[in-house]
């Protein structure tokens, strides 16, 4: 079971084991929900939404210090 | 996981912590475009017959800005017009412009790109060479302000609308208040008010929208935006000032609105007391206002030898 994530102009496949969530993503990349937000297929969703197999996970920072 | 509160639609984008609404993309949309008419109705912000300059440096704020006032324009209540500054930041500037020109032109809205170098002789890349400045941002805020001011009279412009959003403001009152900065804390508002003929007045639109939603905002309309770090952005006490906000703000979802809401209500008495109209007169070298001989960017010039 994998899913591709998205940042900017690197993808990557990561694997999934168990029960994982865009929130539980986020934390796991010290990437914060604050800064981004996450779509999932090409559609937006909230944190709690769950990757499932196949999917395409794309985060994009909308907030940029300075 | 929940649906719409609105409509139902089990497809939601966004959880407000500070209302317990979840929302879809539709509801969320109209949302904020009711809440910043709110917010434009309540101030003022707008005359019918108002034309009005956006600053659009293709970030999402004044995409956004743009994208709202427009719908005062399809109403035939106002005018707009448009001013994107090229600071001079190789790798960075050229892609917001390319976007801020997109937009103006999808729009049919009149628009024009100054740069500092055009401008002052000399653009920030050039700037940060040279030895003893007094760090980007500094000068960015200067140069701006003089360019958009000069850009609002040759437009024939009524008003300035700036992106400002509610992180801005609240991030602007908590800076000035822990810095005992009583002046600047109380030229902070919706709208600048100097009883001088020779500045335009400026609305900020956005200011009780936050950023994160905004950046939301242009995302779920598919508008583009100019997405990237300015790299001369540095660690500053506004950037501490914004982190503590944001950690706040996971737990206390209300506290930018309870800010915002507090400042707005002791601003009259702040500004009675401490707010002076200054004389203005104008700069001896380029004839902007300025309460001294030489205008900020004047001076900024001579030190730079331009
Ligand atoms: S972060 Fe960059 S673009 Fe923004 S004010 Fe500072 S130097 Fe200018
Ligand atoms: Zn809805
Ligand atoms: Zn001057």
């Amino acid at each position: 079971m994998s899913f591709t994530l998205k940042i900017k102009d690197q993808v990557e496949e990561r694997a999934i084991d168990g029960d994982l969530t865009i929130k539980d993503l986020l934390d796991d990349l010290d990437l914060s929900s604050e800064t981004m937000v996450s779509k999932k297929n090409g559609e937006i969703v909230i944190e709690e939404e769950t990757i499932e197999d196949g999917d395409e996970i794309e985060f994009i920072q909308i907030i940029y210090g300075g | 996981m929940g649906s719409c509160t609105k409509c139902g639609n089990p497809n939601v984008i966004i959880k407000r912590k500070a209302s317990g609404q979840a929302l879809c993309k539709d509801c969320f949309i109209e949302s904020i475009e009711k809440k910043v008419k709110q917010t434009i109705k309540k101030e003022n912000f707008l005359e019918k017959g108002d034309k009005v300059l956006v600053a659009l440096s293709g970030g999402k704020d004044s995409v956004v800005t743009l994208e709202i006032l427009n719908s005062y324009v399809e109403r035939h209540i106002i005018e707009l017009c448009a001013v994107t500054i090229d600071e001079g930041i190789a790798g960075y500037r050229e892609e917001g412009v390319e976007i801020a020109k997109a937009h103006a032109e999808r729009l049919g809205i009149p628009h024009k790109v100054v740069s500092f170098k055009e401008s002052f002789g000399i653009d920030l890349d050039e700037i940060m060479k040279t030895e003893g400045h007094r760090g980007s941002c500094t000068y960015c805020g200067v140069f701006r302000r003089w360019i958009i001011n000069r850009a609002a009279r040759e437009f024939g412009a009524t008003k300035i609308a700036t992106g400002h959003n509610l992180d801005d403001e609240t991030q602007a009152i908590l800076m000035n208040y822990l810095e005992g900065n009583m002046e600047n804390l109380a030229k902070i508002g919706p709208k600048t008010e100097s009883n001088s003929e020779m500045f335009t007045v400026k609305i900020k639109p956005l200011r009780e929208i936050p950023e994160k939603e905004i950046g939301l905002y242009a995302l779920a309309k598919g508008l583009d935006i100019h997405l990237a770090g300015c790299p001369y952005a540095q660690e500053s006490f506004r950037m501490e000032i914004s982190n503590i906000l944001k950690d706040l703000s996971k737990d206390h979802p209300t506290i930018m609105y309870s800010t915002l809401r507090g400042f707005d209500k002791i601003r009259p008495a702040l500004r009675q007391e401490l707010a002076h109209d200054y004389e203005y007169d104008r700069c001896e070298r380029c004839g902007e206002p300025s309460s001294n001989r030489l205008c900020r960017a004047c001076t900024f010039l001579e030190e730079l030898g331009k």
